[in-house]
């Protein structure tokens, strides 16, 4: 696995317009890399492929074994949300995707999960499109690329229609950020391939009448998948009505991945699979045997409020406004370094099955919402 | 494993959505300054549309344009989210569910995203 340049496109920004990826730059400064990517092998993909389906399972174990034994107390989550987080459980409410950040030490072949996105992952078009499109760009031939987002997709809509209680799923996420519309419109588009009838509501404007959520022309919401936080839903006035409302509208992601987001979920996998090749240690309290580990808040996003220590002393950390809810100390990872930084590998689960890869880097060992995005080959 | 994407990948919406972000032209300013009459439902009645959609906005970026898309979407609610532009007899007319739209309670999600700015709300 390593990097490698290509002679870039002077109109890349251009042809990624084209395809409906608007934010590319961010600030100035871009998000999107087009003139360098990864080259990986087929048996990195099939690692890859291989963990994230077998790690999907355990995360699922491990949402049966926190409920059965209701161990919510590290999770912070509200206690009048938990009868529905364990009812959407119970019902086996819908589940389309989610994200595991992976560290990579390809020499050793070392694989080693850093946290898993499972409510509210982003980068799903850059991943699913924008790449395979980059691919075509410069590799038409004799180059594949661990990608079948799209069609899985596709597939996952089509096998869950069935098991959807409204004739219509609307799609929902806040106003003001191309990132969430551009991911929202991308799964609306391919829930629409799969015949499904869609609308699109921002989250503000999601009403209540008393008896029922309805979108902007009074039709009651009985499916609707949401790029919005759990944690923040569950904090907002809508809340209550979440947990009474009498048509039991499904959300999706459902509530029972509050579990999977919060980082509480990595101490938890760890006491249920210790040593388990792709996992790294993980506490709720700081313990005294390990000397280099990373701090994380539970609930935190986009590498905010991380504090790196190196033999004890932080040697890196990020700001934000998290933290309140408790921390999880992780064993530290080793991330692929190159010359361009510090990177890591995202991995997709898309109904059940992992899909899909993409790789995030940074000048610093903590990923966070500057992280560059850079696409991927596999070379025969 | 299905490692490998076809070559015959469709979007049918995506494009739209940098279409609707892009940020309106001279000639749009232009119209956007002409008398318009609207209403959110065929059985209300028209109304002179009294201010102009593209001010206003405190947001960044791209809001003025997204403003336009919400423009001619029924926004209706008494909690701040009906588009003060639209008259409220344009409204909803004889049309019991748009009058119960715009009798619904709206904004009891979002708060935190509108407490913070940033370019996703997602991990």
């Amino acid at each position: 696995m390593q990097v490698k340049k290509v002679r870039i496109d002077p109109q890349w920004q251009s042809r990624l317009e084209s395809i409906g990826y608007g934010y590319h730059t961010l600030d100035g400064i871009p998000y999107w890399i087009d003139d360098y990517y990864y080259e990986i092998r087929n048996r990195d993909a099939d690692l890859i492929y291989k963990a994230t389906n077998e790690l999907w399972q355990m995360c699922l174990d491990a949402v049966e074994y926190i409920i059965k034994n209701k161990q919510y107390q590290h999770f912070h989550i509200p206690p009048f949300i938990i009868p529905h987080l364990e009812r959407s459980w119970h019902n086996d409410d819908p589940s389309i995707y989610g994200r595991f950040d992976f560290s990579y030490d390809a020499i050793n072949g070392k694989l080693k999960m850093l946290e898993f996105n499972a409510d509210t992952p982003t980068s799903l078009f850059e991943t699913g499109i924008v790449q395979w499109y980059w691919k075509n760009h410069y590799f038409p031939e004799l180059t594949d690329q661990f990608n079948s987002i799209h069609e899985q997709l596709i597939k996952s809509w089509t096998e869950l229609k069935p098991y959807l209680r409204g004739a219509i799923l609307h799609f929902s996420c806040a106003k003001e950020t191309l990132e969430d519309l551009t991911n929202v419109e991308y799964l609306r588009d391919t829930a629409l391939q799969a015949g499904i009838d869609t609308k699109l509501i921002y989250i503000n404007d999601i009403g209540w009448t008393g008896s029922s959520f309805v979108d902007l022309e009074g039709e009651p919401i009985l499916s609707i998948f949401k790029l919005y936080p759990w944690e923040w839903m569950a904090q907002e006035e809508f809340a209550v009505h979440i947990i009474n409302d009498p048509n039991e509208a499904q959300w999706i992601e459902p509530s029972w991945k509050m579990l999977l987001s919060n980082k509480a979920i990595l101490s938890i996998l760890w006491e249920l699979f210790p040593n388990h090749p792709h996992l790294l240690p993980a506490y709720f309290d700081e313990p005294a045997h390990l000397k280099h580990f990373v701090k994380k808040p539970i609930l935190s996003r986009e590498g905010a409020n991380i504090e790196m220590y190196y033999d004890k002393q932080m040697i890196y950390h990020t700001e934000g406004e998290y933290g309140e809810e408790g921390y999880v100390y992780q064993e530290l990872a080793n991330l692929h370094r190159e010359d361009t930084g510090f990177s890591i590998i995202g991995s997709w689960v898309i109904g059940q099955e992992a899909c899909g890869i993409s790789f995030r880097e940074s000048d610093m060992p903590i990923t966070t919402d500057k992280s560059r995005f850079i696409p991927h080959i596999i070379r025969h | 494993m299905r490692k490998t994407a076809t070559n015959s990948i469709k979007l049918v919406l995506i494009t739209s959505v940098l279409a609707s972000c892009a940020p309106p032209n001279d000639k749009e300013n232009a119209e956007s300054k002409q008398r318009v009459f609207m209403r959110a439902d065929s059985t209300a009645a028209y109304t002179e549309v009294t201010g102009n959609y593209t001010q206003g906005h405190s947001g960044g970026g791209m809001g003025s344009a997204l403003l336009w898309f919400m423009a001619f979407r029924h926004l209706g609610g008494g909690f701040g989210y009906a588009n003060n532009s639209l008259h409220p007899q344009s409204v909803a007319g004889t049309n019991a569910a748009k009058a119960a739209a715009y009798q619904a309670q709206r904004g009891g999600f979002g708060r935190n995203a509108a407490s913070t700015t940033r370019s996703s709300y997602g991990s």
